[in-house]
């Protein structure tokens, strides 16, 4: 599975790396913001995503909505925190796949991505 | 740290984006301060901040740094989400510069492999209490946080039962979710979102997922409820719901049309009970995402966190790659100057040799580069000092910056931030008066500050001016003189010998001792510190006008222009910055005082001598001057001759510290460190300014 991480964190960024690398994932791109996130999707395609939520430039949603009308197999996992319970909202309802929350340990997001093997 | 997944790296990555967080927010305080407001950008960025602290600290298990961060995000939320919001400024300022003077403290015990233990809950405290007030200040206190969703409460997610009779069939489904997988109620509106392509209508309970967070509680304790009417297959729904996200158990099965009747008046009672009020007619669902506004113009201005193509490096992994660079500068010498390969005369070794130095110097400039740093985040530090001083002395003092983006190698800006603060704090305590005398004296009411960085040379300066009461030459000579810190009088030192007093060990003003300065460690430790990067504290002062501080600091430690010498069988490398002449002198220009000490004339100037064989009792056969050479040193104004053997050529050298166990055995005069030669052997570093210097230019 090749997976995209997209958060304006750079911790985050290596966080979730390091939970799902060595495993049968393998992550192809990063991108810091939405508007990156959207380039690099059409350049890497991936076939999953994590995206975060808040970030600048574009926010996570309005990268989400982009990225789904590009592609309707990608699957996309928000990464949200406590309180983001509105925004995963409409992240759901704009095709996000799955969300996980923050703090979130290794088995959790394995899991996230195994349920959205096919 | 008790979580298995938490590793090095993870735990670098994070100190390292927090603190750059926190410089930039400190910052970023400070400069909006100036203004007297956040604007909207600054406004966004705290919040931004805020909520990647928040969610790496609670990542990495620092719950407090997190709540704490919550707080603030949730003030800045409330101001992002409300225009036109009433908050009050500087006691916002005030809490999140507090806020982040805690952070720093975190940070450092995280760095160190402590626990981050500091108490928040003042502070946090305060944070609420403020957000509160914000809150009912505006009117706001039953805006919900997450109030950007519209609530879209005609979009219930079931399907009323056309009229007409069809084969579904009625299927009941009990969904219990694992434990700790957070915000049950949304996961349960995704099972819903999704499952909308299997089924004619689905019902649920609790029906309240969207508006009730209340809801994630009843999940947790009954599961979640599904009466599901549909014609796709039993199995088909069982593999639906089978793949659902953190699943502890499913209940499915298929059911009665009674129940399912029966399941829907529940429904229905319970929706009223609830008072929640959706007109019949819109409970058919339909999902229409259409309907949904486009959001507003996405297209925000990119604010200062342009994205550029960074990596961040571990320092020690440079400082390696820098030891290495110097070895094979080292080695590059050693092949190239081998005394028999270079008897042999082969052009095309000659040529290949300096294919090889081209490229190692090139590579040494490379690494240089990439250890240079902008002095600008440590000269933005001293905002706050400045600002926080000012603020307890009720002193009016401002700060200008000048020359920020200088650069200087990493390991130097480390030094260079303490005994910056020091000189800093100095002059707003001691040096600016307060606004009356200044008024008073004919000065303006605000007192200046002036901090420049520029290149001279092979230095940099960083210059710290002030235009405040000046140093007292006369005070400071009776203080010295009453010390024992000198001997002479004061016709015999010039102004910058008697400024220097204040640079000495053991000398102190100490006439009034406040919060900031005055309590011991002096500008001796100052200059201390800049002396052991390998740099000089200048001193200038008017009475009256000001005290200018000027700090002279070296680009780099590693790699200097040294001129070798020999003495006996010994080497010594001179740096060439502080090598003025050589030459071979007449035993007639030589001077004896009644000490029996040698002094040489030189253009009419007298430089003492210092004799380097007598100096570290070599053994050699050149003790007089017909056939010895003498170096002409200086440094801060300040010279004396060495005599030496001879000269063995001037050569990029890499500078390594004395073993400590030769400093502990021995303090040797005069050593800066050593250093290998060309041929293998070693060769010492002369540090000139340890040598009995003379002040002969303003004799």
């Amino acid at each position: 599975m090749r997976l995209m991480i997209v958060d304006d964190a750079s911790f985050m960024r290596v966080a979730i790396r390091r939970m799902i690398e060595t495993k049968e994932y393998e992550v192809v791109c990063e991108a810091e913001d939405g508007q990156q996130a959207i380039e690099k999707f059409q350049k890497y395609r991936p076939d999953i995503i994590t995206m975060d939520i808040t970030m600048p430039n574009l926010s996570g949603i309005e990268a989400l909505k982009e990225i789904k009308k590009l592609s309707s197999t990608v699957k996309v996992i928000m990464v949200s925190a406590m309180g983001q319970e509105a925004l995963i909202r409409e992240a759901v309802m704009h095709g996000a796949n799955s969300f996980i929350v923050k703090p979130f340990k290794e088995d959790k997001l394995i899991e996230v991505l195994e349920s959205l093997k096919s | 740290m008790n979580n298995s997944y938490i590793d090095e790296p993870m735990l670098e990555a994070y100190v390292y984006e927090t603190s750059q967080i926190i410089e930039t927010l400190e910052q970023l305080m400070i400069q909006s301060e100036k203004v007297g407001n956040f604007s909207a950008d600054a406004i966004n960025e705290i919040f931004r901040f805020m909520h990647t602290i928040k969610g790496s600290s609670a990542m990495m298990m620092f719950n407090e740094i997190s709540t704490l961060a919550h707080k603030i995000e949730d003030i800045f939320y409330v101001i992002r989400e409300n225009q036109g919001v009433k908050y009050d400024f500087s006691t916002l300022v005030d809490c999140i510069l507090e806020s982040v003077d805690y952070y720093k403290i975190e940070l450092i015990k995280i760095r160190n492999g402590e626990t981050p233990d500091g108490d928040t809950a003042s502070l946090t405290d305060k944070v609420n209490d403020y957000l509160e007030m914000l809150k009912e200040d505006n009117g706001l206190k039953k805006t919900k946080k997450e109030k950007e969703t519209k609530s879209e409460k005609d979009q219930k997610y079931y399907i009323r039962p056309s009229k007409k009779e069809d084969p579904a069939k009625y299927y009941k489904a009990k969904i219990m979710f694992k434990k700790d997988c957070e915000m049950e109620n949304i996961r349960a509106y995704t099972v819903i979102h999704n499952i909308v392509d299997l089924v004619e209508e689905v019902l649920y309970k609790p029906s309240d997922i969207i508006d009730n967070d209340q809801s994630i509680d009843d999940i947790r304790a009954n599961g979640f409820l599904m009466a599901i009417r549909s014609t796709s297959s039993e199995e088909d729904i069982r593999k639906y719901l089978e793949k659902t996200v953190f699943l502890e158990s499913l209940d499915f099965g298929e059911a009665e049309e009674d129940w399912y009747k029966e399941f829907e008046v529940i429904y229905q009672d319970q929706e009223i009970h609830d008072d929640i009020k959706i007109p019949e007619t819109s409970k058919k669902y339909i999902e229409n995402q259409k309907v949904k506004k486009e959001k507003e113009d996405i297209k925000q201005e990119v604010t200062a966190t342009t994205t550029q193509s960074i990596i961040s490096v571990n320092v020690d992994k440079l400082d390696m790659l820098m030891d290495m660079v110097g070895e094979l500068v080292i080695a590059e010498a050693m092949v190239s100057q081998n005394p028999e390969v270079v008897r042999l005369e082969i052009e095309s070794f000659e040529k290949a040799s300096r294919q090889l130095h081209k490229i190692s110097s090139e590579l040494q400039d490379m690494v240089m580069a990439i250890r240079m740093v902008a002095l600008s985040t440590t000269f933005m530090k001293m905002h706050r000092i400045v600002r926080d001083m000012t603020r307890k002395l009720s002193k009016d003092v401002v700060l200008d910056v000048y020359g920020e983006e200088t650069e200087v190698d990493k390991n130097i800006i480390e030094k260079i931030a303490d005994p910056l603060m020091h000189i800093i704090r100095n002059a707003i305590d001691h040096g600016i008066e307060d606004g009356e005398d200044r008024v008073a004296k004919g000065k303006s009411k605000q007192g200046s500050i002036i901090l420049e960085a520029k290149n001279s040379g092979s230095d940099v300066l960083i210059i710290i001016k002030d235009d405040g009461k000046g140093l007292d030459k006369q005070k400071i000579y009776e203080k010295a003189y009453n010390q024992g810190l000198i001997y002479q009088s004061i016709e015999d030192l010039n102004d910058k010998d008697i400024y220097r007093l204040i640079l000495h060990p053991g000398f102190s003003m100490k006439e009034q001792v406040t919060e900031f300065s005055g309590r011991g460690v002096g500008m001796d430790v100052v200059a201390k510190n800049i002396e052991s990067i390998g740099g000089s504290v200048i001193v200038d002062s008017v009475l009256g006008k000001g005290t200018t501080i000027i700090l002279k600091i070296p680009l780099t430690l590693a790699i200097i222009e040294g001129m070798n010498i020999k003495v006996g069988e010994s080497r010594f490398t001179i740096p060439i910055v502080s090598v003025k002449e050589s030459f071979r002198p007449g035993s007639r220009e030589i001077i004896r005082d009644p000490d029996g000490r040698e002094m040489i004339m030189v253009r009419g100037l007298c430089y003492p001598i210092v004799k380097l064989y007598e100096y570290y009792g070599l053994r050699t056969d050149v003790k007089d001057y017909e056939n010895g050479i003498l170096i002409m040193v200086e440094e801060d104004d300040r010279s004396c001759c060495l005599l030496a053997d001879e000269l063995l050529g001037q050569q990029q050298v890499v500078v390594k510290s004395l073993p400590n166990y030769i400093k502990r055995y021995k303090q040797v005069k005069g050593l800066g460190g050593c250093t290998l030669l060309g041929d293998g052997s070693i060769s010492l570093i002369l540090d000139v300014g340890e040598f009995e210097l003379s002040n002969v230019l303003d004799k």
